[in-house]
């Protein structure tokens, strides 16, 4: 099988370029160029120059720079540490305590937020560095976060939604109520999963305050205020039909900078930091994504991941064989692309596979999206990782391993809507006609 | 043997790409095997504000693209898109003959050949309350992408308003939009009956697909397969044209099936909508210079 | 002197960065802003004005590529590109040395290949007055063109860390990273693991 061959050649190249310490952007970038000039006969330079710009000028990206800022914004005030403080009395008798703060921290962001990536670097940005000073073990609460910042995908609204939505023509607004759900049963298999470890290793959780008294709880709820307030602000200027989920991401900043301001953190040294901040992250990761997206045009020319696919197909699977089969393959192939780009430029092949064996188009995207999330915890490229890494400065396999176990929940999660399609379908299935 | 990639804006399910893929697969038997083209549909290889740059550069040598997205560039690419000139299959077909050599005049000055052109269906007006006449769009909020349907809009009474095409659901639920102006494919596609009820057959024009391919690419083909590709070209644009009949008709059933309200617009609608349609002609054709008045000439003088 | 004209070239590429995310931030703001000024005066006097800023969307992303690519020498300078340290780490002496050297001269080649590249686009946008498809027609070589700028800083910046690491001195980054690195404290994390495993 020659794509096969072609693909092991460019796997062990890009390898060899991460291993050496080249940057991941560059790494891709060489990776591309690599597949072009070994398989292909389209001009290198050219495929580079109109790939990147077209997918750097992106609207729907803008949001994630504006996230990001409103992280920088947020980690310089009190807001994070207040939100703690709130919420620790009432989840002294959850085993796991704040780290749930991860999960339902972005479980709630999730609902503006239409990017894994964005959702991890912004919520990260205020617990990490709070959980850490708390004393909670590192790898939880790096991996808490790096699954958790998925379910970004998941909850509406969705890019990778919209992307399959537009490719297969199905409706964005079904596969947005569809994802909501699958999103919920992966916080709670998040969490149970946080509980299950913390019963096991007490030492990885600080104690808090013993059993504070009723009074104590409620008093600590008015240090939950901001941050509420914040969160209704931005999902409320989507719902009043004043932003878009993209244009709310500006919303995010301007409401983030009243509010430090009105905390007395707002200062010209404390914006510029911020603002810089939101620059270098922001750049590291626009143009991880340009390499990626630049790698993606290099695969749709050599036409790997279709051939393979159309491999599987070939195959004539059962339904279930064949989902197990899409899965190992989405699993292999997220390693090392993006997993919207797999998804980009597998759907024409898969596409008719799924729906000759019978299965619905609507589940199937979520399904879609629950691999693709994988994708984005798998090294060696994997975004959450990468900003992860850019949040903690720790090695990218350091929080590959960290965020381990969370892939493997993820995998039990495509299980459950492969036993238990109705998590999805049921409630696109109630929207039915006017 | 050669082998071409040739990217597409839009999904598998689209009439247009199944009608192209048919031609790959005409042009692939016709030549034997000699020419292949590798059809990458739903912008996966090339996005579609990126294709005809693509083409025109030779980084793919073949592509598809909406002809009316070239206006900005030259108003003579917009003739399909002028409300209320040709508003059904015969008269769309009219002006598109008269069009062709002028359309096919510019593309030759970027290094472009055309191969072929099939209409989406006829445009009408998706609202979430019924529109009886030019009144009932006063203040309403109508999506606008571009500088005609923000005049279209404007001279209607209504407020353009830019909505990106995969927010437009949730721009209709939460009420930043109330109205837009597309065809009952992609209405039907994007199943709109999920957030608007009543689709205004209007018939407002018959906007073009178009396929290009690189001129220095073309040539480089041997004699017989630039015939086979010819031939097959000239096939898919009737087939293409019959298909978008047909799916007229299909779609608005769709849309029907699902509970959407199919309203025959009111005469005195149309008749304050033509007025919009003759001005924005007008418009056109004084923007459009010459070429635009030589085609207007041909397409009223047949 | 040559050194102060870069580093004040890196300083202001990243300065010009931040002035289009604030752009972007202000564009989608106004537009905003200007959509609840509407329904508000709808309310009022029953009329709507349709206030908008028209191309918001197209314009912010060509803020948003300024933004991504005028950062990129700016943030490798700060060490904010990310990469694989396991291995390099570890080296010592003229082994790291050759490493740093190989990774800075592939990105540089990478970079110049790209800035090239994205040159003649730029040249070609220009020549056939290519315009973007929205409401407003934007010539493309000018957003085009903080792409080209951005590049071409980055170039610049990576061989003047090469040329920095070829005469034995440390890249501009590297202490970035080991502040980073030392923060994280990756032994004592490496020891949990142990622990846990
Ligand atoms: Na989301
Ligand atoms: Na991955």
């Amino acid at each position: 099988m020659e794509p096969l061959w072609a693909g092991l050649v460019l796997l062990v190249i890009l390898f060899i370029l991460l291993c050496s310490g080249l940057w991941v952007a560059f790494s891709l970038l060489g990776v591309g160029v690599a597949g072009l000039a070994l398989f292909t006969q389209a001009p290198v330079g050219q495929a580079m120059a109109t790939t990147i710009w077209g997918s750097s000028n992106s609207w729907a990206l803008a949001a994630l720079p504006m996230f990001i800022w409103m992280g920088e914004i947020l980690f310089r005030t009190r807001l994070s540490e207040d939100m703690f403080r709130g919420l620790s009395p009432w989840l002294t008798r959850l085993p796991g305590r704040l780290l749930h703060v991860n999960i339902l921290g972005c479980a709630i962001f999730a609902a503006v937020s239409g990017s894994s990536a964005a959702t991890a670097a912004t919520i990260g940005r205020m617990t990490i560095p709070e959980l850490h000073k708390r004393g909670y073990h590192p790898l939880m609460s790096i991996g808490t976060l790096a699954g958790s910042g998925t379910l970004g995908l998941l909850i509406p609204p969705s890019i990778i939604l919209i992307v399959y939505g537009v490719a297969t023509d199905q409706s964005i607004a079904r596969l947005f109520i569809a994802g909501v759900f699958p999103g919920l049963m992966l916080v709670v298999l998040f969490m149970g999963y946080v509980i299950l470890w913390s019963l096991l290793h007490p030492e990885g959780v600080p104690g808090e305050k013993e059993k504070p008294s009723w009074r104590e709880r409620l008093v600590a709820l008015k240090f939950l205020a901001p941050v509420t307030l914040l969160i209704m602000a931005i999902i409320g200027s989507i719902y009043a039909g004043l932003a878009s989920p993209t244009e709310a991401a500006a919303l995010g900043v301007v409401f983030s900078l009243i509010l430090s301001w009105l905390s007395g953190s707002l200062n010209r040294e404390s914006f510029l930091a911020a603002l810089m901040g939101a620059v270098r992250t922001s750049a590291m990761i626009a143009f991880i994504l340009a390499g990626a997206a630049f790698l993606t045009v290099a695969m749709g020319f050599t036409g790997i991941p279709r051939e393979l696919a159309a491999w599987i197909g070939g195959m004539h699977l059962s339904p279930y064989a064949l989902i197990a089969a899409l899965t190992v393959f989405f699993i292999v192939m997220g390693m090392f692309l993006d997993g919207i780009s797999v998804v980009v430029l597998t759907t024409s092949v898969i596409i008719p596979m799924v729906e000759q064996a019978g299965l619905d188009l609507i589940w199937f995207g979520i399904y879609i999206v629950l691999v693709v999330e994988m994708a984005q915890i798998t090294p060696p490229v994997g975004f959450n990782l990468f900003v992860l890494q850019g949040l903690t400065g720790r090695d990218i396999l350091t929080i590959a391993r960290a965020a381990l176990p969370f892939f493997l929940l993820l995998c039990i999660g495509v299980v459950l809507i492969v036993l238990f399609p109705e998590i999805a379908t049921w409630l696109p299935s109630r929207m039915g006609a006017h | 043997a050669a082998t071409w990639d040739m990217p597409t804006p839009y999904g598998d399910k689209t009439f247009h790409t199944v009608n192209i893929r048919q031609f790959a697969k005409d042009v692939e038997q016709a030549t034997g095997g000699k020419l292949k083209i590798n059809v990458h549909s739903a912008g996966s290889l090339i996005k579609h504000p990126e294709i005809k740059n693509a083409v025109r550069r030779g980084l793919v040598p073949i592509g598809e693209v909406l002809m009316s997205r070239l206006s900005n560039e030259d108003p003579v690419f917009a003739v399909d898109s002028i409300p209320f000139l040709a508003t059904n299959y015969d008269e769309a077909r009219k002006l598109w003959e008269a069009s062709r050599p002028v359309i096919e005049k510019k593309l030759k000055q970027q290094g472009l050949m055309l191969l072929f052109a099939v209409p989406w269906p006829p445009q009408g007006i998706y609202a979430k309350k019924e529109i009886r006449s030019l009144d009932d769009m006063k203040g309403l909020k109508m999506r606008a992408y571009n500088a005609a349907t923000e005049t279209l809009a404007k001279l209607a009474g209504a407020v353009p308003t830019q909505v990106e095409v995969p927010d437009i659901p949730t721009a209709f639920s939460t009420g930043r939009v109330d109205a837009m102006i597309t065809s009952p494919s992609t209405g039907a596609n994007s199943k709109a009956w999920d957030f608007v009820k009543y689709f205004h057959h209007t018939q407002a024009w018959l906007p073009k697909n178009m396929v290009i391919v690189n001129a220095k690419a073309f040539a480089k083909l041997p004699a017989d397969v630039q015939k086979a590709v010819k031939d097959a070209a000239k096939k898919a644009e009737v087939r293409g044209w019959e298909m978008s009949k047909k799916e007229t008709a299909d779609k608005i059933a769709i849309l029907k099936k699902n509970g959407m309200v199919i309203v025959t617009p009111t005469p005195e609608l149309m008749a304050g909508l033509k007025k919009i349609g003759e001005q924005m002609t007008a418009d056109w054709a004084k923007k459009a210079g010459a070429d635009g008045e030589a085609i207007l000439k041909a397409y009223r003088g047949q | 002197m040559l050194r102060k004209g870069l580093d004040w070239l890196y300083a202001a590429s990243g300065a010009a960065s931040a002035v289009f995310l604030i752009l972007i931030c202000g564009i989608v703001s106004i537009q905003i802003g200007l959509r609840a000024l509407d329904n508000l005066i709808y309310l009022i006097s029953g009329t709507r004005y349709g206030l908008m800023i028209p191309s918001a969307a197209e314009i912010s992303g060509f803020f948003l590529a300024a933004a991504s690519f005028l950062a990129l020498a700016y943030t490798l300078r700060h060490g904010g590109h990310i990469r694989v340290n396991l291995i390099i780490r570890n080296l010592k002496g003229p082994a790291r040395r050759m490493t740093e050297i190989f990774s800075l001269a592939v990105a540089f080649l990478l970079t110049a290949f790209f800035a090239w590249n994205v040159l003649w686009m730029v040249v070609d946008s220009w020549q056939f007055h290519e315009v973007s498809y929205g409401i407003v027609p934007v010539p493309l070589w000018i957003p085009q063109s903080s792409m080209l700028i951005g590049l071409v800083i980055l170039a610049i910046a990576l061989l003047d860390d090469l040329i920095v690491v070829m005469r034995g001195g440390d890249p501009s980054y590297r202490r970035h990273e080991e502040a980073e690195a030392a923060q994280a404290s990756e032994e004592a994390l490496a020891e949990e693991i142990e622990r846990e495993v």
